[in-house]
Protein backbone atom coordinates (compact mmCIF):
# COMPACT_ATOMS: atom_id res chain seq x y z
CA UNK A 1 0.00 0.00 0.00
CA UNK A 2 2.87 2.05 0.99
CA UNK A 3 4.72 1.60 -1.81
CA UNK A 4 1.91 2.01 -4.89
CA UNK A 5 0.82 5.17 -2.38
CA UNK A 6 3.64 7.08 -2.50
CA UNK A 7 3.87 6.64 -6.76
CA UNK A 8 0.64 8.03 -6.73
CA UNK A 9 1.44 10.99 -4.62
CA UNK A 10 4.14 11.28 -7.20
CA UNK A 11 2.06 11.29 -9.96
CA UNK A 12 -0.33 13.76 -8.15
CA UNK A 13 2.71 15.97 -7.73
CA UNK A 14 3.03 15.76 -11.93
CA UNK A 15 -0.57 16.01 -12.48
CA UNK A 16 -0.65 18.74 -10.02
CA UNK A 17 1.88 20.99 -12.61
CA UNK A 18 0.37 20.11 -15.89
CA UNK A 19 -3.00 21.23 -14.74
CA UNK A 20 -1.48 24.50 -13.20
CA UNK A 21 -1.12 25.57 -17.23
CA UNK A 22 -4.41 25.69 -16.82
CA UNK A 23 -4.39 28.90 -14.07
CA UNK A 24 -2.68 30.63 -17.38
CA UNK A 25 -5.03 30.23 -19.87
CA UNK A 26 -6.53 26.86 -21.92
CA UNK A 27 -4.63 27.56 -24.67
CA UNK A 28 -1.34 27.06 -22.75
CA UNK A 29 -3.18 23.85 -21.19
CA UNK A 30 -3.22 22.47 -24.44
CA UNK A 31 0.15 23.40 -25.93
CA UNK A 32 1.27 20.93 -22.63
CA UNK A 33 -1.39 18.10 -23.87
CA UNK A 34 0.27 18.54 -27.46
CA UNK A 35 3.69 18.54 -26.36
CA UNK A 36 3.18 15.63 -24.23
CA UNK A 37 1.34 13.16 -26.66
CA UNK A 38 4.30 14.05 -29.33
CA UNK A 39 5.99 11.29 -27.10
CA UNK A 40 4.11 8.54 -27.25
CA UNK A 41 6.56 6.46 -26.01
CA UNK A 42 7.04 8.26 -22.63
CA UNK A 43 2.59 8.72 -22.69
CA UNK A 44 2.23 5.02 -23.18
CA UNK A 45 4.62 3.60 -20.51
CA UNK A 46 3.46 6.26 -18.33
CA UNK A 47 -0.07 5.68 -18.53
CA UNK A 48 -0.12 2.19 -18.06
CA UNK A 49 2.53 1.87 -15.50
CA UNK A 50 0.08 4.70 -13.51
CA UNK A 51 -2.43 2.28 -14.06
CA UNK A 52 -0.94 -0.76 -13.25
CA UNK A 53 0.07 0.98 -10.09
CA UNK A 54 -3.35 2.37 -9.27
CA UNK A 55 -4.56 -1.14 -9.87
CA UNK A 56 -2.38 -3.03 -7.56
CA UNK A 57 -3.21 -0.09 -4.70
CA UNK A 58 -7.08 -0.75 -5.33
CA UNK A 59 -6.67 -4.62 -5.33
CA UNK A 60 -4.60 -4.71 -2.12
CA UNK A 61 -6.45 -2.23 -0.25
CA UNK A 62 -9.43 -3.86 -0.80
CA UNK A 63 -8.19 -7.10 0.35
CA UNK A 64 -6.60 -5.59 3.06
CA UNK A 65 -9.69 -4.42 4.01
CA UNK A 66 -11.45 -7.97 3.78
CA UNK A 67 -8.66 -9.44 5.21
CA UNK A 68 -9.03 -7.18 8.18
CA UNK A 69 -12.75 -7.51 8.86
CA UNK A 70 -12.32 -11.24 9.18
CA UNK A 71 -9.46 -10.52 11.15
CA UNK A 72 -11.78 -8.60 13.93
CA UNK A 73 -14.11 -11.24 14.29
CA UNK A 74 -17.62 -10.74 16.26
CA UNK A 75 -17.51 -6.88 16.51
CA UNK A 76 -18.15 -5.12 19.97
CA UNK A 77 -21.72 -4.01 21.58
CA UNK A 78 -20.38 -0.50 22.19
CA UNK A 79 -18.02 1.05 19.11
CA UNK A 80 -15.93 3.69 20.53
CA UNK A 81 -12.68 4.78 19.18
CA UNK A 82 -9.97 5.48 21.92
CA UNK A 83 -8.51 7.98 19.58
CA UNK A 84 -9.41 11.34 18.61
CA UNK A 85 -10.29 12.65 14.52
CA UNK A 86 -9.83 8.58 13.85
CA UNK A 87 -12.40 9.67 10.51
CA UNK A 88 -9.76 10.09 8.23
CA UNK A 89 -8.60 6.48 9.15
CA UNK A 90 -11.47 4.02 9.66
CA UNK A 91 -12.59 5.08 6.03
CA UNK A 92 -9.89 4.64 3.80
CA UNK A 93 -12.04 2.35 2.02
CA UNK A 94 -14.98 4.45 1.29
CA UNK A 95 -12.85 7.69 0.38
CA UNK A 96 -10.42 4.84 -1.88
CA UNK A 97 -13.76 3.95 -3.26
CA UNK A 98 -14.75 7.37 -4.53
CA UNK A 99 -11.21 8.39 -5.88
CA UNK A 100 -11.78 5.00 -7.68
CA UNK A 101 -14.79 6.05 -9.21
CA UNK A 102 -13.62 9.39 -9.84
CA UNK A 103 -10.44 7.77 -11.69
CA UNK A 104 -12.95 6.18 -13.95
CA UNK A 105 -15.24 8.87 -14.70
CA UNK A 106 -12.20 11.66 -15.27
CA UNK A 107 -10.28 9.09 -17.45
CA UNK A 108 -13.00 7.75 -19.76
CA UNK A 109 -14.00 11.63 -20.43
CA UNK A 110 -10.85 13.43 -20.42
CA UNK A 111 -7.67 10.71 -21.11
CA UNK A 112 -9.93 8.42 -23.79
CA UNK A 113 -11.18 12.24 -25.00
CA UNK A 114 -9.64 13.69 -27.96
CA UNK A 115 -6.25 15.16 -26.95
CA UNK A 116 -6.69 17.51 -29.83
CA UNK A 117 -9.43 19.90 -27.96
CA UNK A 118 -8.41 18.87 -24.92
CA UNK A 119 -8.38 22.60 -23.33
CA UNK A 120 -12.31 22.66 -24.90
CA UNK A 121 -13.39 19.64 -23.71
CA UNK A 122 -12.11 20.63 -19.85
CA UNK A 123 -13.54 24.26 -20.01
CA UNK A 124 -17.28 22.48 -21.33
CA UNK A 125 -16.63 19.87 -18.70
CA UNK A 126 -17.30 22.68 -16.10
CA UNK A 127 -19.67 23.96 -17.36
CA UNK A 128 -22.21 21.38 -15.91
CA UNK A 129 -22.19 22.32 -12.19
CA UNK A 130 -23.41 18.92 -11.65
CA UNK A 131 -19.90 17.94 -13.11
CA UNK A 132 -17.75 20.30 -10.78
CA UNK A 133 -19.56 19.56 -7.70
CA UNK A 134 -18.84 15.77 -8.50
CA UNK A 135 -14.70 16.85 -8.58
CA UNK A 136 -14.85 19.17 -6.15
CA UNK A 137 -16.48 15.96 -3.27
CA UNK A 138 -13.61 13.62 -5.15
CA UNK A 139 -11.19 16.50 -4.20
CA UNK A 140 -12.11 16.04 -0.58
CA UNK A 141 -12.26 12.51 -0.36
CA UNK A 142 -8.92 12.23 -1.89
CA UNK A 143 -7.47 15.06 0.67
CA UNK A 144 -9.31 12.80 3.40
CA UNK A 145 -7.73 9.81 2.14
CA UNK A 146 -3.98 11.68 1.84
CA UNK A 147 -4.71 12.91 5.22
CA UNK A 148 -4.29 9.23 6.78
CA UNK A 149 -2.14 8.05 3.86
CA UNK A 150 0.51 10.07 3.77
CA UNK A 151 1.56 9.90 7.31
CA UNK A 152 0.42 6.29 7.38
CA UNK A 153 3.07 5.89 4.12
CA UNK A 154 5.76 7.25 6.05
CA UNK A 155 4.84 5.03 9.42
CA UNK A 156 4.60 1.96 7.48
CA UNK A 157 8.30 2.31 5.72
CA UNK A 158 9.14 2.68 9.55
CA UNK A 159 10.00 6.72 9.02
CA UNK A 160 9.09 7.64 12.93
CA UNK A 161 11.83 9.54 14.92
CA UNK A 162 10.95 12.40 17.48
CA UNK A 163 13.08 14.43 15.60
CA UNK A 164 11.16 14.21 12.59
CA UNK A 165 7.63 13.60 13.86
CA UNK A 166 6.57 17.59 14.12
CA UNK A 167 7.68 17.84 10.75
CA UNK A 168 5.49 14.66 9.56
CA UNK A 169 2.40 16.02 11.87
CA UNK A 170 2.63 19.39 10.08
CA UNK A 171 2.62 17.65 6.37
CA UNK A 172 -0.27 15.44 7.43
CA UNK A 173 -2.39 18.99 6.79
CA UNK A 174 0.05 20.62 4.14
CA UNK A 175 -0.13 17.92 2.18
CA UNK A 176 -4.24 17.04 1.79
CA UNK A 177 -4.53 20.83 1.73
CA UNK A 178 -2.13 21.68 -1.08
CA UNK A 179 -3.94 19.09 -3.37
CA UNK A 180 -7.13 19.93 -2.61
CA UNK A 181 -6.15 23.34 -3.06
CA UNK A 182 -4.63 23.04 -6.58
CA UNK A 183 -6.93 20.39 -7.84
CA UNK A 184 -10.36 22.25 -6.95
CA UNK A 185 -9.76 25.77 -7.79
CA UNK A 186 -10.05 24.55 -11.38
CA UNK A 187 -13.43 23.56 -11.19
CA UNK A 188 -14.02 26.47 -8.65
CA UNK A 189 -12.47 29.16 -11.55
CA UNK A 190 -14.79 27.81 -13.88
CA UNK A 191 -17.70 27.28 -12.14
CA UNK A 192 -17.15 31.30 -11.21
CA UNK A 193 -16.56 32.01 -14.82
CA UNK A 194 -12.79 33.33 -14.45
CA UNK A 195 -11.70 30.17 -16.50
CA UNK A 196 -10.87 30.94 -20.16
CA UNK B 1 -9.91 10.65 51.95
CA UNK B 2 -13.65 10.14 51.81
CA UNK B 3 -14.81 6.60 50.70
CA UNK B 4 -18.14 6.74 48.56
CA UNK B 5 -19.76 4.52 47.52
CA UNK B 6 -21.60 3.87 44.17
CA UNK B 7 -24.58 1.83 42.31
CA UNK B 8 -23.75 0.33 39.44
CA UNK B 9 -25.63 -1.50 36.18
CA UNK B 10 -23.31 -4.05 34.67
CA UNK B 11 -23.95 -5.98 31.14
CA UNK B 12 -21.30 -8.82 31.05
CA UNK B 13 -20.60 -10.71 28.19
CA UNK B 14 -21.33 -14.71 29.39
CA UNK B 15 -20.74 -17.68 27.41
CA UNK B 16 -20.28 -21.28 28.74
CA UNK B 17 -17.63 -22.63 26.65
CA UNK B 18 -15.92 -21.86 23.45
CA UNK B 19 -18.23 -23.34 21.35
CA UNK B 20 -21.51 -21.79 23.03
CA UNK B 21 -22.73 -18.55 21.45
CA UNK B 22 -22.60 -16.00 24.17
CA UNK B 23 -25.17 -13.28 25.49
CA UNK B 24 -24.91 -10.11 27.38
CA UNK B 25 -26.81 -10.24 31.46
CA UNK B 26 -27.25 -7.59 32.97
CA UNK B 27 -26.63 -7.65 36.60
CA UNK B 28 -26.79 -4.87 39.74
CA UNK B 29 -24.88 -4.16 42.07
CA UNK B 30 -25.76 -1.43 45.36
CA UNK B 31 -22.85 -0.09 47.73
CA UNK B 32 -19.59 -0.67 45.99
CA UNK B 33 -16.72 1.23 47.54
CA UNK B 34 -15.21 3.73 45.36
CA UNK B 35 -11.60 2.25 46.73
CA UNK B 36 -11.93 -0.89 45.03
CA UNK B 37 -10.28 -2.01 42.28
CA UNK B 38 -12.53 -2.85 38.89
CA UNK B 39 -11.58 -6.46 39.94
CA UNK B 40 -12.63 -6.01 43.38
CA UNK B 41 -15.87 -4.78 42.17
CA UNK B 42 -16.17 -8.19 39.56
CA UNK B 43 -15.14 -10.22 43.13
CA UNK B 44 -17.98 -8.68 45.43
CA UNK B 45 -20.21 -9.52 41.79
CA UNK B 46 -19.31 -13.09 41.74
CA UNK B 47 -19.33 -13.40 45.62
CA UNK B 48 -23.52 -12.17 45.17
CA UNK B 49 -23.63 -14.91 42.28
CA UNK B 50 -22.40 -17.85 44.22
CA UNK B 51 -24.22 -16.90 47.50
CA UNK B 52 -27.10 -17.01 44.88
CA UNK B 53 -26.33 -20.90 43.96
CA UNK B 54 -25.51 -18.89 39.82
CA UNK B 55 -22.50 -19.68 38.09
CA UNK B 56 -19.56 -16.40 38.68
CA UNK B 57 -18.48 -14.87 36.09
CA UNK B 58 -15.00 -16.32 35.28
CA UNK B 59 -12.54 -13.23 34.23
CA UNK B 60 -8.45 -13.64 34.26
CA UNK B 61 -6.16 -12.02 36.79
CA UNK B 62 -2.70 -12.59 38.83
CA UNK B 63 -0.99 -10.31 39.92
CA UNK B 64 -3.32 -7.49 40.36
CA UNK B 65 -0.80 -4.49 40.23
CA UNK B 66 -0.60 -4.13 36.55
CA UNK B 67 2.54 -6.39 35.72
CA UNK B 68 1.58 -9.86 34.99
CA UNK B 69 -0.28 -9.25 31.83
CA UNK B 70 -3.14 -11.53 32.70
CA UNK B 71 -6.29 -9.03 33.44
CA UNK B 72 -8.49 -7.41 30.51
CA UNK B 73 -11.71 -6.94 29.17
CA UNK B 74 -13.14 -4.59 27.45
CA UNK B 75 -15.16 -1.61 29.59
CA UNK B 76 -17.26 0.52 27.46
CA UNK B 77 -15.48 0.32 24.24
CA UNK B 78 -12.34 1.03 25.33
CA UNK B 79 -9.78 -2.21 26.32
CA UNK B 80 -9.02 -2.30 30.28
CA UNK B 81 -11.59 0.80 31.03
CA UNK B 82 -11.34 4.64 30.29
CA UNK B 83 -8.12 5.37 32.60
CA UNK B 84 -5.01 6.23 29.72
CA UNK B 85 -2.03 3.64 30.80
CA UNK B 86 -3.77 1.32 33.57
CA UNK B 87 -4.65 -2.33 33.21
CA UNK B 88 -7.70 -3.26 34.41
CA UNK B 89 -6.52 -4.52 37.55
CA UNK B 90 -5.30 -1.01 38.68
CA UNK B 91 -8.55 0.64 37.60
CA UNK B 92 -10.55 2.45 40.41
CA UNK B 93 -13.94 2.50 41.08
CA UNK B 94 -13.69 6.24 41.65
CA UNK B 95 -13.69 6.77 38.20
CA UNK B 96 -17.19 5.93 37.81
CA UNK B 97 -20.31 7.12 38.45
CA UNK B 98 -23.21 6.11 40.81
CA UNK B 99 -26.71 4.69 38.04
CA UNK B 100 -23.70 4.61 35.73
CA UNK B 101 -24.18 1.15 32.90
CA UNK B 102 -21.10 -1.17 32.58
CA UNK B 103 -21.35 -2.92 29.50
CA UNK B 104 -18.20 -5.58 30.22
CA UNK B 105 -16.83 -7.72 26.84
CA UNK B 106 -14.00 -10.29 26.55
CA UNK B 107 -10.80 -9.43 24.37
CA UNK B 108 -12.18 -9.91 21.02
CA UNK B 109 -10.04 -10.94 18.04
CA UNK B 110 -10.16 -13.91 15.64
CA UNK B 111 -6.95 -14.79 16.91
CA UNK B 112 -8.22 -14.96 20.54
CA UNK B 113 -10.76 -17.33 21.08
CA UNK B 114 -13.15 -17.44 24.47
CA UNK B 115 -12.65 -19.95 26.20
CA UNK B 116 -15.25 -18.92 29.29
CA UNK B 117 -17.14 -15.27 29.71
CA UNK B 118 -14.24 -12.56 30.20
CA UNK B 119 -11.91 -15.15 29.39
CA UNK B 120 -9.81 -15.45 26.08
CA UNK B 121 -7.36 -18.34 24.79
CA UNK B 122 -4.31 -15.36 24.14
CA UNK B 123 -1.18 -18.09 23.10
CA UNK B 124 -1.10 -16.74 20.19
CA UNK B 125 1.22 -13.93 21.48
CA UNK B 126 3.16 -16.81 23.59
CA UNK B 127 3.80 -18.46 19.89
CA UNK B 128 4.82 -15.36 18.64
CA UNK B 129 7.44 -15.19 21.43
CA UNK B 130 8.63 -18.49 21.10
CA UNK B 131 9.13 -18.31 17.24
CA UNK B 132 12.14 -15.21 17.68
CA UNK B 133 11.96 -13.69 20.76
CA UNK B 134 14.27 -14.61 22.60
CA UNK B 135 18.29 -14.33 22.70
CA UNK B 136 20.16 -17.36 22.71
CA UNK B 137 23.38 -18.15 24.51
CA UNK B 138 25.08 -20.86 23.19
CA UNK B 139 28.64 -20.76 24.55
CA UNK B 140 30.30 -19.45 27.56
CA UNK B 141 28.81 -17.27 30.59
CA UNK B 142 26.18 -14.76 29.60
CA UNK B 143 28.55 -11.41 29.34
CA UNK B 144 27.37 -9.05 32.61
CA UNK B 145 24.35 -6.55 31.04
CA UNK B 146 26.32 -3.51 32.63
CA UNK B 147 29.80 -4.39 31.31
CA UNK B 148 28.60 -3.51 27.67
CA UNK B 149 28.11 0.05 27.37
CA UNK B 150 24.75 1.09 25.77
CA UNK B 151 23.71 4.97 25.16
CA UNK B 152 21.45 6.00 27.48
CA UNK B 153 18.73 6.74 24.82
CA UNK B 154 18.73 3.89 23.34
CA UNK B 155 18.54 1.98 26.93
CA UNK B 156 15.85 3.74 27.09
CA UNK B 157 13.69 3.00 24.10
CA UNK B 158 14.33 -0.72 24.59
CA UNK B 159 13.14 -0.42 28.00
CA UNK B 160 10.17 1.22 26.73
CA UNK B 161 9.31 -1.55 24.58
CA UNK B 162 10.27 -4.12 26.99
CA UNK B 163 7.13 -2.62 29.72
CA UNK B 164 4.84 -4.63 27.35
CA UNK B 165 3.24 -6.92 29.33
CA UNK B 166 1.91 -8.74 26.64
CA UNK B 167 -2.02 -8.21 27.63
CA UNK B 168 -3.46 -8.06 24.32
CA UNK B 169 -5.42 -5.18 24.71
CA UNK B 170 -3.45 -4.22 21.53
CA UNK B 171 -4.77 -6.67 19.53
CA UNK B 172 -8.59 -6.22 21.33
CA UNK B 173 -8.83 -2.56 20.42
CA UNK B 174 -7.64 -2.75 17.01
CA UNK B 175 -9.90 -2.34 14.35
CA UNK B 176 -7.86 -4.98 12.59
CA UNK B 177 -7.15 -7.59 14.96
CA UNK B 178 -3.64 -6.57 14.74
CA UNK B 179 -1.04 -7.80 16.97
CA UNK B 180 2.02 -5.52 15.51
CA UNK B 181 1.99 -3.14 18.77
CA UNK B 182 2.54 -6.91 20.33
CA UNK B 183 5.49 -8.08 17.79
CA UNK B 184 7.16 -4.66 17.48
CA UNK B 185 7.57 -4.12 20.96
CA UNK B 186 8.63 -7.70 21.84
CA UNK B 187 11.07 -7.28 18.40
CA UNK B 188 12.52 -3.50 18.81
CA UNK B 189 13.11 -4.42 22.64
CA UNK B 190 15.89 -6.82 21.27
CA UNK B 191 16.96 -5.13 18.19
CA UNK B 192 17.97 -1.97 20.21
CA UNK B 193 20.37 -3.90 22.18
CA UNK B 194 23.78 -5.93 21.73
CA UNK B 195 22.48 -9.12 22.96
CA UNK B 196 19.80 -9.06 19.85
CA UNK B 197 22.48 -8.24 17.16
CA UNK B 198 23.31 -12.36 16.23
CA UNK B 199 19.46 -13.36 15.49
CA UNK B 200 18.61 -10.10 14.74
CA UNK B 201 17.60 -10.96 11.07
CA UNK B 202 15.93 -14.34 11.57
CA UNK B 203 13.94 -12.67 14.84
CA UNK B 204 12.48 -10.25 12.47
CA UNK B 205 11.33 -12.78 9.68
CA UNK B 206 10.09 -15.47 12.35
CA UNK B 207 8.17 -13.36 14.41
CA UNK B 208 6.24 -11.68 11.69
CA UNK B 209 6.00 -14.72 9.72
CA UNK B 210 4.25 -16.25 13.08
CA UNK B 211 2.03 -13.49 13.52
CA UNK B 212 0.60 -13.57 10.06
CA UNK B 213 0.15 -17.30 10.40
CA UNK B 214 -1.92 -16.91 13.72
CA UNK B 215 -4.66 -14.79 11.75
CA UNK B 216 -4.37 -11.52 13.19
CA UNK B 217 -4.92 -8.73 10.89
CA UNK B 218 -2.65 -6.05 9.27
CA UNK B 219 -1.87 -2.56 10.49
CA UNK B 220 -3.12 0.37 8.77
CA UNK B 221 -1.93 2.49 11.16
CA UNK B 222 -5.39 3.11 13.06
CA UNK B 223 -3.28 3.84 16.59
CA UNK B 224 -5.86 2.67 19.04
CA UNK B 225 -3.12 0.27 20.15
CA UNK B 226 -0.89 2.71 21.41
CA UNK B 227 -4.11 4.55 23.09
CA UNK B 228 -5.23 1.74 25.04
CA UNK B 229 -1.77 0.25 25.86
CA UNK B 230 -2.01 -0.09 29.74
CA UNK B 231 2.25 0.64 29.53
CA UNK B 232 2.04 3.77 27.25
CA UNK B 233 4.07 1.50 23.95
CA UNK B 234 4.60 4.11 21.24
CA UNK B 235 3.52 3.02 17.34
CA UNK B 236 7.32 3.59 16.79
CA UNK B 237 7.59 -0.05 17.58
CA UNK B 238 6.16 -0.62 14.89
CA UNK B 239 7.38 1.27 12.57
CA UNK B 240 11.07 0.09 14.43
CA UNK B 241 9.81 -3.76 13.07
CA UNK B 242 8.72 -2.65 9.89
CA UNK B 243 12.27 -1.27 9.13
CA UNK B 244 13.70 -4.66 10.89
CA UNK B 245 11.62 -6.63 8.64
CA UNK B 246 12.02 -4.91 5.35
CA UNK B 247 15.83 -4.78 6.08
CA UNK B 248 15.83 -8.91 6.94
CA UNK B 249 13.81 -9.42 3.43
CA UNK B 250 15.60 -7.57 1.08
CA UNK B 251 19.47 -7.36 2.11
CA UNK B 252 19.05 -10.83 3.64
S1 LIG C 1 -3.73 -8.87 37.01
FE1 LIG C 1 -1.62 -8.68 36.52
S2 LIG C 1 -1.70 -6.97 35.21
FE2 LIG C 1 -3.72 -7.02 35.91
Amino acid sequence: MAITGCCLVLFLCSHAAGNATLFYSTQLFQAYADQLHSHPLIVSVFSKGLFLIFAVHAITGSLLFLQNRKARGQGYKIQTRAVKNSQASSTMIYSGLLILLFALIHTAVVSFGDHGKIGITISELFDSFFVSIFYLIAFIGLALHLSHGFWSMLQTFGVNHPRYNKLISRLTYVVPVFFLLIFSAIPLLFLFGTGQ
Amino acid sequence: MTTKSIDLSLEIWRQKDSKATGDFETYTLQNISTDMSFLEMLDVLNENLTREGRDPVAFDHDCREGICGMCGAVVNGIAHGPEPETTLCQLHMRHFNSGDTLVIEPFRSRAFPIMKDLITDRSALDRIIQAGGYVSVNTGGAPDGNAIPIPSTTAELAMDAASCIGCGACVASCPNGAAMLFTGAKISQLSLLSQGQPERKERAMAMVTAMDKEGFGNCTNERECEAVCPKGISIRNIAIMNREYVKASVLG
